[in-house]
């Protein structure tokens, strides 16, 4: 089953399965080169509630996405390694 | 003359570099896409090279218009036989994000056949955290000389400058022939198996995120903040602003009954005291505020402040990057129509284009200071914890941003266009410690830039007001000056806001920058008052018998009216159209005018 990363609460791990199709083709690559590769771990660091966008850690580095492209990319949720 | 190159991805260290290398003082500050243009500047160390620094970039491909800017102009530079040498710059803390760039760098560097270096830079960061990153072997699987730099604290700067007077030889690399997709997944190997192990740095930054991405705490640490810097504009710059005005009229009180010549003396006390003076005094609000914005900027909370704003911005068909433009549009339009190019979706940037004249900017500032002196009275409610003088700025403060949102809000709801528009996607940098020298020295360039800028238009302005209005009776009776004159003829346009043709010239001379209207009224006035001893502007204004619903229709027209020939320039420029800032003119002229005139006739009806 793949849920989309937006619904990751603070605190969730997740492996990337892929992109939906409705994201466009130049968000698709510029996620790539943050680092948002399929299979690659992701965890959301901070939400702040009220729609805002989220925190995401991908490899070193820490990146803002809102809704309007979370939604678009499918993540399988993982235990966290304590 | 021959050049070398700086790229690298946003926020790495580029420009610090730069100033480093050239001794100059560009803008440096904690967030991705500072530098818009192009710059170049002569090596200090090298002076027969030339170093251009680069707007950041993630990729060749180019989705914002400053990378389309970094991305055209290394093609360029790429045939370009003057460039000797590309420095690809990286951030050693976020290998990653850097090293999918720096491939692409190389390739092409490689396949032009120009030399290229690998700077590896912030390694003072991970000095302090006991971090190492293995340059040897980033060197050895680059097939390019990998070196690690500080521009914080200059080490690695004479490798660097050795490397440059270095002779190059072809280099070859097997990347040559990789696409995309290839260096891709090679960036993501490298930066695992070279790239600093650990998580220290990201533990640091999450901590403090924890307070101010906080669902509660952040948005009070927000609030709190927002008001520091409204403080700081208000009232820690006021006894600046005061010892300005003391000196001011200290040599004026000096200088002027030393000259002997009627007509030098009048013109030193109206126009050069009353008209230039008058705007002078506003210079430390200036710095004052163009030093906060930096600090937010250099600690890297205004990019926490972005992602809080986004979606109340959204609301109004904007974007959370809208936020540092629109904030520096507190401090000048110009500066924050240039922030503005760091928003990649061409549609809401356009849409902050539209909101940024309404920012309540300084250059507003003096005009309503002087008014709300003049008609707001200087008491306070609630036991002294609300001055009225203060609530009628913030309110009026308010008045512009509102205009500036409820205009984005009807064009985005009146107009689709969903083929220029981008989704929010926002690199977090890292907290820094500001660095004070480049931000002290970037307010008072700034605060200089205001007075040779902004006061050469206002000599001149003053000038032609005073001869206007001194001659042919020299100053004994105004109304019958060639000022006078032409006042009288453009009077019907501002008698529906109860204002007499002194203001009315003032007005229209405020057209070409906002803060003239007080050195021209302070001409005027200086040239009516025939004591020796020059009263301030504001106690003419009062004895002027102007009714309360002028002073306020004066102060909506200033919110709102484009009166700024600068920020209609950089305007043109920056939105490639000529046709946008006249429509914002005209527009916001006639705007202007109409909430004027509904201000005069409510403030009469309910007074
Ligand atoms: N600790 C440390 N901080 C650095 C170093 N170099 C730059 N910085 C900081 O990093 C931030 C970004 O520096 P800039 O020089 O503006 O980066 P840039 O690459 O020009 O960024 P863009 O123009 O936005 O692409 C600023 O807050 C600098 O103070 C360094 O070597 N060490
Ligand atoms: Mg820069």
């Amino acid at each position: 089953m793949s849920l989309s990363l937006w619904t990751l609460k603070t605190g969730d791990h997740c492996e990337i399965l892929g992109y939906d199709d409705a994201l466009d083709e130049k968000y698709r690559i510029r996620l790539m080169e943050f680092g948002f590769h399929r299979g690659e771990s992701v965890s959301c660091l901070h939400s702040l509630g009220f729609g805002a966008p989220k925190v995401y850690r991908v490899s070193n580095t820490v990146y803002s996405l809102d809704d309007e492209v979370a939604t678009h990319i499918m993540v399988k949720i993982t235990p966290s390694h304590a | 003359m021959p050049k070398v190159l700086l790229m690298g991805s946003p926020n790495s260290g580029k420009s610090m570099l730069f100033n480093r290398l050239t001794g100059l003082h560009h803008k440096v500050a904690n967030f991705p896409g500072i530098t818009v243009d192009v710059s170049v500047g002569r090596m200090q160390a090298i002076p027969e090279f030339d170093l251009v620094d680069f707007p950041g970039t993630y990729s060749l491909q180019a989705i914002s218009a400053d990378e389309k800017v970094a991305v055209e102009n290394f093609e360029r530079a790429l045939v370009d036989p003057d460039v000797v040498q590309v420095l690809c710059v990286i951030d050693a803390t976020r290998l990653e994000k850097s090293l999918y760039f720096t491939l692409q760098v190389i390739r092409e560097c490689v396949r032009h056949g120009k030399p290229v270096s690998v700077l590896a830079n912030m390694i003072d960061v991970l000095d302090t955290h006991k971090l190492s990153l293995d340059t040897q072997g980033l060197s050895a699987a680059l097939q390019t000389p990998v070196m690690p730099t500080s521009a914080r604290s200059g080490k690695g700067l004479e490798a660097v400058i050795s490397e440059l007077k270095a002779d190059h030889a072809g280099m070859g690399s097997e990347y040559v022939e990789l696409p995309d997709e290839q260096l891709r997944a090679k960036a993501h190997e490298l930066a695992h198996r070279f790239g600093p192990k650990g998580d220290v740095l990201i533990r640091n930054q999450t901590r403090l995120d924890s307070i101010f991405l906080h669902s509660v705490t952040g948005g009070v640490a927000f609030f709190f903040i927002m008001y520091l810097l409204f403080q700081s504009i208000f009232t820690w710059s006021a006894p600046l602003m005061d010892a300005v005005e003391y000196v001011l009229s200290t040599m004026a009180d000096w200088i002027v009954p030393l000259i002997s010549n009627q007509v030098a003396r009048d013109f030193t006390s109206d126009a050069l005291f009353g008209g230039i003076g008058a705007f002078l005094v506003f210079v430390p609000q200036i710095f004052v505020l163009t030093f906060i914005i930096g600090l937010l900027e250099d600690s890297g909370y205004m990019a926490r402040a972005a992602l809080i704003c986004h979606k109340p911005l959204r609301l109004f068909g904007l974007t959370g990057k809208s936020f540092i433009p629109m904030l520096s549009g507190v401090a000048c339009a110009i500066p924050a129509i240039y922030a503005a190019r760091a928003i990649d979706s061409p549609r809401k940037r356009l849409l902050t284009y539209m909101a940024i004249p309404l920012m309540p900017c300084s250059a507003r500032l003096p005009v309503y200071t002087l008014l709300i002196a003049a008609f707001i009275p200087a008491g306070t409610a609630l036991g002294g914890l609300l001055g009225w003088q203060g609530m009628a700025m913030f309110a009026i403060y308010f008045f512009g941003m509102f205009c500036g949102l409820l205009v984005t809000a009807l064009v985005s709801r009146t107009s689709k266009d969903h083929y220029n528009d981008l989704p929010f996607v926002l690199e977090l940098p890292p907290y820094r410690l500001p660095s004070m020298r480049p931000l002290l020295r970037n307010s008072w360039n700034r605060s200089k830039h205001f007075v040779t800028k902004a006061g050469k238009i206002i000599f001149a302005v003053t000038v032609v007001i005073w001869i206007l209005g001194y001659f042919p009776n020299y100053g004994t009776d105004l109304g019958a000056s060639w000022l006078g004159y032409m006042g009288h003829i453009i009077e019907p346009l501002f008698a529906p806001l109860g204002l007499d043709w002194r203001y009315g010239v003032a007005i229209l001379s405020s057209f070409l920058a906002r803060e003239v209207f007080v050195g021209t009224l302070g001409t005027i006035f200086g040239i009516e008052s025939a004591d020796e001893h020059m009263a301030p502007l504001v106690q003419h204004i009062q004895n002027s018998d102007l009714a309360l619903g002028s002073g306020i229709a004066l102060l909506v027209f200033f919110a709102i009216a484009l009166q700024c020939v600068s920020t209609l320039a950089i305007l043109a420029k920056e939105s490639q159209s000529n046709s946008l800032g006249i429509k914002l003119f005209v527009g916001y002229f006639l705007f202007a005018y109409v909430a004027a005139i509904t201000a005069y006739q409510l403030t009469n009806f309910l007074t």
